[in-house]
């Protein structure tokens, strides 16, 4: 006890914002590193430190030629047509799944139960191949079809929902383990009381579903939405296998491919291209950071 | 009141959307995976045939990777992945609880360590081979080092081909998988140690117990379900790392792992029923682990 107690206290808080300060700096420094490369028209500094990590003679040079070098606004809208469509496919699901599995009682409950959480031990990834091969057969049926009908080919149905579609990229991730958990964890909070009054009232299950249990769990649902959202708009190994054409790339696989390709002109711009790739994603996070932590929460209980 | 079997067919078309397109996209590709690994794969075709005697057998594709050095690596180096799991454990559990208080500043620091988790993992790739090259900041930060503790002086330079160098180019890529994971982990023990009781620590405090023993005696057995959780998770997910290796060396420089090699076999290679044979080994592996790992803390808790 020879320090006094404001001292070790003043010591205990400076050595806490340290471990603090160097845990922030080892998360962000990639990304602070791209911001100042990508804002500097001089580019002899990029790879020295420190002075790598502030902008040399700051212009926005290179962010304005990465839209002239790589089509970023076309892989931004495929971002966001895929994104959008993988929330609503998923939240259905989950929505509808996770009610039986929580809420009611029926032969078989526990059983499918167990089988979808299982899938999460499951290397998922080893389903590529069949995947692919499966999404293939999907096209050869719209092919199929296309022809049944006596239609065009320049329908091209083939590329509506097999390889090379939106569809094939986004639809083996519809049904997840952790969406119908979620779900189902979110359901099992409410009071049996408000099911049994709604039944009462002569409610079919589905008016439950939808009129009682789903708006009392809306911020469940906003959470589920919003980590799909951040999982759809990252998504790289699947959409890069299925997707072949430059025009239906989503942005973390077209950015990739123009960063590590044969275009990548300059390091610069490459930075620049980072940073506008993970810049929207930050931005959406910091309006909903409080529902990735209870989100998690709640899947974690 | 409604009639039983009436009630289960509700239960299962609300079941049915996320079981069809589990059965198609999760459980199929267990079967049929397991059928490809013992069949010919002709990719023109569409078509699997048995693999005859002239192909080498039944067995073929699991004699030939048995045979080969590559899977060996690959099966070696994601063994030796599994070095990243204690290691983010730690760091992760230090990290929540650092964040975990009422300080100034603890929604900035969360948000920020999370910051590597939202980020598509092809982005983040590019940046940290720009941090990893011989000429990159890493090399420039080391250098900057040993100028200043006065190693090296004048010009020399740090120049370590962090991913190029098949000694160290691993670990390097695990480093990768350890910044990029160490959010998720931190949000789940944070979870944890919420639900651990303010007054515990403070009457160990008051009876005198520093920081490492409180750490040690205190947040570790009381946050033991999550460590259980996330070991679990961290467990298969370096078994299953393969993204971090075609975003960082594209296999080169000896980092193949055994999803990789998977992957490889079915995109490079085209051979699909290599693939899925080696896809069958890895899926055992991680099996084994999963029952190793609940034996294991199962026993204890």
């Amino acid at each position: 006890m020879a320090m006094s107690k404001n001292v070790r206290q003043a010591l205990g808080l400076t050595g806490h914002y340290s471990g603090l300060i160097l845990f922030a700096i080892f998360t962000t420094f990639p990304f602070l590193w791209a911001l100042a490369s990508g804002l500097s028209a001089d580019a002899s500094k990029m790879y020295l430190f420190p002075d790598g990590f502030w902008p040399h003679d700051a212009s926005f040079m290179w962010f304005e030629r990465v839209f002239q070098e790589m089509p970023f606004l076309t892989y931004t809208k495929n971002s966001a047509i895929m994104s959008f469509f993988t929330i609503i496919g998923v939240v259905v699901v989950s929505v509808l799944a996770g009610y039986p599995l929580a809420r009611m009682k029926f032969p078989g409950r526990g059983l499918i139960f167990v089988a979808i959480i299982a899938t999460m031990m499951l290397p998922s990834e080893v389903g590529i191949v069949p995947n692919f091969i499966t999404l293939k057969n999907f096209g050869d049926f719209g092919n199929w079809i296309q022809e049944s009908l006596g239609l065009g080919s320049s329908w091209n149905m083939r590329e509506w929902i097999g390889l090379n579609s939106y569809f094939g990229a986004i639809i083996p991730n519809f049904a997840g383990a952790f969406g119908i958990f979620l779900m189902k964890q979110a359901f099992e909070a409410i009071p049996q009381d408000l099911i049994d009054a709604a039944r009462v009232d002569g409610a079919t299950e589905m008016q439950i579903l939808w009129k009682v249990m789903v708006p009392v769990t809306a911020p469940s649902i906003a959470a589920l939405a919003i980590f799909t959202l951040v999982n759809a708009w990252n998504d790289y190994l699947w959409p890069s296998i299925v997707m072949n054409s430059k025009e239906k790339l989503p942005l973390a696989v077209g950015v990739f491919n123009d960063l590590t390709g044969p275009f990548a002109t300059s390091d610069n711009i490459l930075m620049a291209a980072i940073v506008m790739t993970v810049v929207p994603v930050l931005v959406f996070f910091a309006f909903t950071q409080r529902y990735f932590i209870s989100g998690m929460d709640g899947a974690v209980k | 009141m409604k009639n039983s079997s009436s009630y289960t067919t509700v239960a299962y078309l609300f079941l049915a959307p996320a079981l069809i397109l589990m059965g198609i996209f999760t459980f199929w590709p267990v079967g049929y995976n397991t059928y490809l690994a013992f069949h010919i794969y002709d990719i023109a075709e569409g078509t699997a045939r048995v693999a005859s005697a002239e192909d080498g057998g039944y067995f073929t594709h699991f004699k030939y990777i048995y045979g080969e050095d590559l899977f060996h690596q690959a099966l070696k180096n994601s063994l030796l992945y599994l070095l990243v799991v204690p290691c983010i454990q730690l760091a992760a559990l230090v990290m929540a609880k650092l964040v975990n208080n009422k300080l100034p500043g603890m929604t900035f620091f969360r948000a920020t360590y999370y910051i590597p988790v939202i980020t598509a993992i092809s982005v983040a790739g590019v940046a940290w081979a720009f941090v990893y090259k011989f000429d990159g900041m890493l090399n420039g930060f080391l250098t900057w080092i040993t100028h200043f503790v006065g190693i090296h002086s004048g010009f020399e330079k740090v120049e370590i081909d962090w991913i190029g160098n098949p000694d160290i180019a691993l670990y390097s890529v695990m480093v990768f998988t350890f910044w990029k994971g160490l959010g998720y982990y931190m949000v789940l023990y944070l979870a944890g140690l919420q639900a651990i009781p303010a007054e515990v620590e403070e009457a160990a405090i008051l009876d005198g117990a520093n920081a490492w023993d409180r750490f040690w005696k205190i947040t570790v057995p009381m946050v033991k379900p999550t460590i259980l959780l996330c070991t679990l998770l961290s467990t298969i997910a370096a078994m299953k790392a393969f993204q971090e290796v075609i975003v960082l060396t594209k296999g080169q420089s000896d980092t193949y792992t055994a999803l990789f090699y998977v992957y490889d076999q079915a995109f490079r290679n085209y051979n699909f029923g290599r693939a899925a044979a080696a896809g069958l080994v890895v899926t055992f592996f991680c099996m084994i682990l999963a029952v190793i790992q609940f034996r294991f803390f199962g026993e204890k808790k």
